[in-house]
Formats: structure tokens, C-alpha cells, sequence
């Protein structure tokens, strides 16, 4: 608990809390202050307006009756009227005529006074009383004032009721920012918990959504799209290593037993030769499988394409034709070249003439002898469009996605020399030059298409 | 020749050792860029072989400080397969060719017997006219010759030609061939020099006796002088 307190204390969100609270209290010291203030000056005009009234009445019986009256006057107000209400009437020289305060030196305007207890009867306490001191005619004063702890006790009530609200509200801001904190803890716990269970190898752990519309949500979900992600990243990582590890382990078993059999079997010079030979073969196909496997690796990520040299793309066609052609004629196929000329990309020129040579070696592995090859290039817009094409037997639309697969062929290659790689190869390098590329029915046969920024 | 080989592990420098001793070179190994450097100072070396990954100061700081200190040595730069910048960045940093390992020991001979070739031409004229045994090439009018008979060739078959005729009498290998007839640098999956080859060795063939081109085993081919 006391761990729990110690985080919640040290944790943003309370930090947030605290300053959120203070603020408020500051505000509510100030709109306070404020109404202390208007009510102090209501009171004492309030006070002033009734003892104005006094004063006004006491006059206008003296105006009318001489002193008398006045004294009368006095004495029914101080009969009829409030105990809180003090008056005075004295001649000049201290003669106390009427009233309930003992005879003072005049003192004229607002006048401040502090009674002392035995002053007043009944009270064990010292009065303040404020009031206003004139003369009603040359050498008649008149003094007519009220109880100010009256007021006072008025305004210690409204302090009080002030403090009161201070305190409650001062408590909810903690109490409610301490459990907002709270919630918003648990929920970055539950964030950290996940990657914590992910380092450790849960891979499937996700952190639990709750209240999916706020920012704490969106990032929640954010996460969670992130480690769906990366988990089926790396279960292609993993297929793609077990699909390697099943792939090279039958030309490893083939190299095996031709080295056994030839400890074995081999009789002379002649012999054992011919099974180191056969044997060395065997490594470099499969130092050419790893070769090409740690190419495609290294195409994976794409570059900004404009950074790789300029190259004549129909020159690189035409040359790639010209190197070709015998070896397509050998075999039988009938290899044909139409270009536009000067269409430029941006390139490496090696691994382009890799991916012409790729796709032309297909068109004359999968395809019977008297099969068509077709080198097309052309512009399209801002692009250059590359096609080769045969119309050998194809490959049907079922199986057009699966054959960019590394290791993956057609049944009916099985016999065909290859690896499997050649079309993987390719589509590494237009994802590299930022390209696109698609198989397409070329009724019969198929068409590769390839498009390429053009530079 | 001489040869300094500047490899840092110890299996592969000697199995290219005893294979270039074998061949009748005398080697001396560095197993490190700045010992590779201080060992080239000495100036008795006609080929440097550089591996590409050397602790220290890296292969290829080592081309480019050999070549700013003006060294004209031919020098064969080894990269390794993970590398595809590697090929550009060493020839680019003044080696003379490449090799990719691993590599067969074949390969690697006819290398370093091509660069040494280099070597005892360089400060020849440009030659215009090359001859080899009965076959004379004409670099200028494209036309070959075999014994004075006219041989019509065709551009890549004559590309092919004039680059055994540069390298009469030395084992070329088909990546040689690729590498520097065709400019590709990669194995293509069929036998491509082959096919050019045979029609070459038909034309130069017809109505003679002896072939002019021989297959050498697991190596390459040899364009033969006699
Ligand atoms: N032009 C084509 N016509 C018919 N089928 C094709 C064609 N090109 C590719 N294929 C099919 O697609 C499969 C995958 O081709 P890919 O180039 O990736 O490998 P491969 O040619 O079998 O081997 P590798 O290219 O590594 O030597 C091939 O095995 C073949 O079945
Ligand atoms: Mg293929």
C-alpha cells in the first residue's frame, strides 16, 4: 500500500492533481475576498442608513418642539427600538439630556468607540459601537450609534460558511484527481505489464481496452495494432526460416549420401574424383541458394530510388536479348525484342539485368521448345512498362501470388532443374526500385509486367 | 610472382596461400589492414590480395591509402556475399577487380594470373591489330583471321574472341567472361558462355583441324598460342 502511495505521490497525474487543487483554492481565497468585501461595505452602509433615519426623526422633533421633544423622541427609539442601538443626547459642556451612554466629549462625523463592560448594563463584555456624532443646535449634541459586533458576528458566520467550502472542495479536487491518477495508473500498468509479458515471450498478450474514444485508448489500440504487426512479421520470419531449413536439408541429404556411398563404393582414383566432383557441385548449388537468399534479404528494404545512377533501360533490353539469344536458340525457343527507344529509369544496373535475366530463363525453363519469348518495353505516363512474355503454358491465377514464395514451384517444375527463387529474387528488386510487378494471363502463356519509375 | 595477401583469418589465408605456392607464387600474408600496409611499403610485391573485412583499418581504407600513396600495384579486392555495395565500392576505391567469397580456388588463380598478365602489358602501346597462334584480330575493321582466311563473326562471338585473344594462353573462368564481356555480375542460372562459345569454336573450327579453344575442367577456358 504504502509502495502504491509513494508511485501514485511520485506519478504525473497526481502532480497534475495537486497543481489542478491549488488552483482552484487560489481562485476561490480570491471570489471570496471579493464577497467579504461587498458584504463589509453593504453592512456598514446599512448600518449608516438606519442611523441616518434615527438622526433625521430626532431633528424634525426638535425643529418642531425644542428640546423636549428631542428627549422624547430619543427615549421612545430607545424604548420601542433594538438593545444594539446606543444614542446620546448631551449639551456642549457634558449635561447628559437623553440616551443610553453616559456623557462623552462631543465628537463629531463617524465616530468609532469602545465601551467598556460596566459602561452598559448587562454586558460582561466590552462593545464596539459605531456611529455618527452631530450637533442638532449650537451647544446640543446628539450621538446615534449601533453595536458593531453585530456585524461582526455576521461576517465571522460568513467566514466560517467560506472556510466550510473551502475545506469540502479542497477535498473533492484531491479526492476526485487521486482517483482519476488511480484509474490513470491502472491503465498505464496495464500497458507496461503487457510489454513486460512480451519481452518474457507471451507474444500473444495484448493490453485490454477500456474506454476506447479517449487518447488512452487510441494509444492502447495503437499498441495493440503495433504487436499484431509485429507478430505476424514474425511468423513470416519464422515460416520463411523453417521453409529454408525444410528446403536446404534435401540437397544437404543428397550431398550426404553421395559422399557416403562413394566411401563406400568408389574402388579407384577415377572414382572417388568423380564423387568429389559431383560432390563440390552440390556445395556450390547450395552456396547459390544462400547466395540468392541473402540477396533478397538485403533487397528488403527500399531506398529512395532517385539516389541509383541513370540507366537506358531498352539498351539494357536489347543487350540482355543479344546475350541470351543463343541459348534460348538452343533450346528451341524463339526469343523477339520491341522496344521504344530511350526509355530511362533510375537503377542499378546489375540487379536489373538480374531481374531481365530471371524472367527471360523462366520463359525458356517452364516453357516447351518452340515456345515465343517477348522482350516488351514502353512508357506509360511517368512510368516504364516491362514485359516478358511466352506463351507457354503459363501459370494458372490460383497460384500467381504463391510463386513469388522463396522455394515455392509449380508441380509440374518439380522436374525442372531450380530452386525456386528466381521469381522471389525479382520481386525483391522492383520492391527495391520502388516498382510494381504482376503476372497476367497472355492466353496462352503468361505476361510479366513490370513498371518502373521513369527517370 | 610475388603476392601479398592481407587476410585476417587464419583458414582461408592458408588455403589461398598453398594454393597460389602451388601455383608457382611466392606469398607473404598480413593479418591485418596496418600490417598490410606497412608490408606493401617494402615495394618487392607485384599483386596485393585484400580482404574486404580486416580488423582495424578495413579492406577497403587499405585500397584507398595504397592508392593515394600512388601505388600502381594490381590489387584484387574479396567482398563477401552480404555485401552488395561492396563490388562497386571496391573498384570504385581503386582495386582492379573482385571476388566474391567464397570462391573456388580455380577462380581465384585465373584472377590473379589475368591482373599479373596486366601488369607485363601495361606501358605497351594501345595495340590495334592482336595475334595469337594462327588467329590475328583487327580491332579496328572487326575482322578475324585464321591462318589469313577470313572468319565472319558475330558481335558478341567477336566480343568473346578479342577477350581471349587479350588472354591467350591463360585459364579464363565463365564469370571472367561474364563479368567482363557482358558486365554481369551475378551466376545467371543457365550456361549462357556456353552457347556463345560453341558457335564461336564452330566458326573458328570450320575447315581446320585443331580446336583453338580448349574446355579446361572445373576451371574455364584457354585460348591455346601454339
Ligand atoms: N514463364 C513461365 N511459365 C510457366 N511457369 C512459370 C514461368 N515462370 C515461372 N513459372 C513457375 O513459377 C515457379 C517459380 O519460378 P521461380 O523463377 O521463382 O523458380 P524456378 O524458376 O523454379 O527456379 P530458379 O529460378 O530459382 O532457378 C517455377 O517453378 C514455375 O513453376
Ligand atoms: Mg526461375
Amino acid at each position: 500500500m504504502s509502495f502504491a502511495w509513494t508511485r501514485l505521490v511520485g506519478s504525473e497525474s497526481f502532480r497534475l492533481t495537486a497543481i489542478f487543487t491549488a488552483a482552484i483554492c487560489v481562485a476561490m481565497l480570491v471570489l471570496m475576498a471579493l464577497v467579504y468585501a461587498i458584504t463589509h461595505e453593504a453592512l456598514q452602509n446599512e448600518l449608516f442608513s438606519a442611523i441616518d433615519r434615527d438622526i433625521a426623526a430626532i431633528k424634525s422633533g426638535y425643529r418642531s418642539q425644542g428640546i423636549s421633544e428631542a428627549r422624547e423622541v430619543v427615549n421612545q427609539h430607545l424604548y420601542h427600538g433594538a438593545s444594539s442601538d446606543f444614542l446620546l443626547l448631551e449639551t456642549s459642556w457634558g449635561k447628559k439630556l437623553a440616551g443610553n451612554l453616559p456623557p462623552m466629549t462631543p465628537r463629531l462625523g463617524k465616530v468609532f468607540m469602545e465601551l467598556p463592560p460596566q459602561a452598559s448594563a448587562g454586558s460582561h463584555q466590552s462593545r464596539h459601537i459605531l456611529g455618527e456624532g452631530l450637533m442638532l443646535a449650537p451647544g446640543l449634541y446628539l450621538f446615534d450609534g449601533r453595536d458593531l459586533d453585530l456585524v461582526h458576528d455576521a461576517e465571522e458566520d460568513e467566514l466560517a460558511a467560506f472556510l466550510w467550502v473551502l475545506l469540502v472542495s479542497l477535498g473533492l479536487a484531491t479526492a476526485g484527481g487521486l482517483v482519476l491518477s488511480h484509474l490513470f495508473l491502472a491503465r498505464m500498468d496495464d500497458i507496461t505489464e503487457t510489454c513486460r509479458a512480451i519481452m518474457e515471450g507471451r507474444y500473444a498478450d495484448r493490453v485490454p481496452e477500456r474506454g476506447a474514444g479517449d487518447e488512452l485508448g487510441r494509444l492502447v489500440g495503437t499498441i495493440n495494432a503495433m504487436l499484431d504487426r509485429i507478430s505476424g512479421l514474425m511468423e513470416n520470419v519464422e515460416q520463411i526460416s523453417s521453409d529454408i531449413a525444410h528446403d536446404m536439408r534435401a540437397p544437404l541429404t543428397h550431398l550426404q549420401h553421395h559422399l557416403e556411398n562413394a566411401l563406400s563404393e568408389a574402388r579407384n582414383e577415377e572414382a572417388y574424383r568423380g564423387a568429389i566432383e559431383q560432390a563440390l557441385g552440390e556445395t556450390e548449388r547450395l552456396l547459390a541458394i544462400f547466395h540468392a537468399l541473402l540477396k533478397i534479404g538485403q533487397l528488403e528494404e527500399a531506398i529512395d530510388v532517385r539516389t541509383l545512377p541513370r540507366l537506358n533501360l531498352s539498351h539494357l533490353l536489347e543487350e540482355m536479348a543479344d546475350i541470351y539469344r543463343p541459348v534460348t536458340e538452343d533450346s528451341g525457343h524463339i526469343l523477339a525484342v520491341r522496344v521504344t527507344p530511350e526509355l530511362w529509369v533510375h537503377g542499378d544496373r546489375t540487379l536489373l539485368a538480374q531481374l531481365i535475366a530471371n524472367l527471360i530463363e523462366n520463359a525458356r525453363a517452364h516453357t516447351p521448345s518452340g515456345t515465343h519469348i517477348t522482350l516488351h518495353a514502353e512508357a506509360a505516363s511517368s512510368e516504364v512498362v516491362m514485359m516478358v512474355c511466352d506463351d507457354g503454358p503459363g501459370i494458372p491465377q490460383a497460384e500467381r501470388e504463391r510463386v513469388f514464395r522463396r522455394f515455392y514451384r509449380l508441380e509440374r517444375s518439380r522436374t525442372t532443374p531450380g530452386t525456386g527463387l528466381g521469381l522471389p529474387l525479382v520481386a525483391a528488386i522492383v520492391r527495391y526500385h520502388g516498382g510494381s510487378i504482376e503476372l497476367d494471363d497472355q492466353a496462352p502463356g503468361l505476361m510479366v509486367r513490370v513498371r518502373l519509375a521513369r527517370a | 610472382m610475388k603476392i601479398l595477401l592481407i587476410e585476417d583469418d587464419d583458414q582461408t589465408a592458408s588455403y589461398v596461400g598453398a594454393a597460389l605456392r602451388k601455383d608457382g607464387h611466392w606469398v607473404e600474408r598480413a593479418s591485418g589492414g596496418a600490417q598490410g600496409l606497412s608490408f606493401a611499403g617494402s615495394g618487392v610485391h607485384d599483386l596485393l590480395i585484400v580482404d574486404r573485412m580486416l580488423p582495424e583499418l578495413d579492406g577497403l581504407q587499405v585500397v584507398k591509402e595504397l592508392r593515394a600513396r600512388g601505388s600502381k600495384l594490381p590489387i584484387l579486392f574479396l567482398t563477401t556475399m552480404s555485401g552488395i555495395h561492396d563490388r562497386v565500392n571496391g573498384l570504385e576505391g581503386g582495386a582492379d577487380d573482385y571476388l566474391t567469397k567464397p570462391f573456388a580456388l580455380a577462380e581465384l588463380l585465373a584472377r590473379v594470373n589475368a591482373l599479373g598478365r596486366r601488369l607485363e602489358r601495361s606501358g605497351a602501346e594501345v595495340q590495334t591489330v592482336l595475334r595469337a597462334g594462327p588467329l590475328e584480330v583487327d580491332l579496328l575493321t572487326q575482322t578475324v583471321r585464321r591462318q589469313g582466311q577470313p572468319i565472319d563473326l558475330q558481335p558478341q562471338e567477336f566480343r568473346l574472341l578479342e577477350y581471349l585473344m587479350r588472354h591467350a594462353g591463360q585459364v579464363v573462368t565463365r564469370a571472367m567472361l561474364l563479368e567482363n564481356i557482358w558486365q554481369l555480375h551475378f551466376d545467371p542460372g543457365t550456361n549462357i558462355v556456353e552457347s556463345h562459345m560453341s558457335r564461336l569454336r564452330a566458326k573458328l573450327n570450320r575447315g581446320f583441324e585443331t580446336p583453338l579453344i580448349q574446355t579446361v575442367r572445373g576451371a574455364g577456358y584457354v585460348l591455346r598460342l601454339d
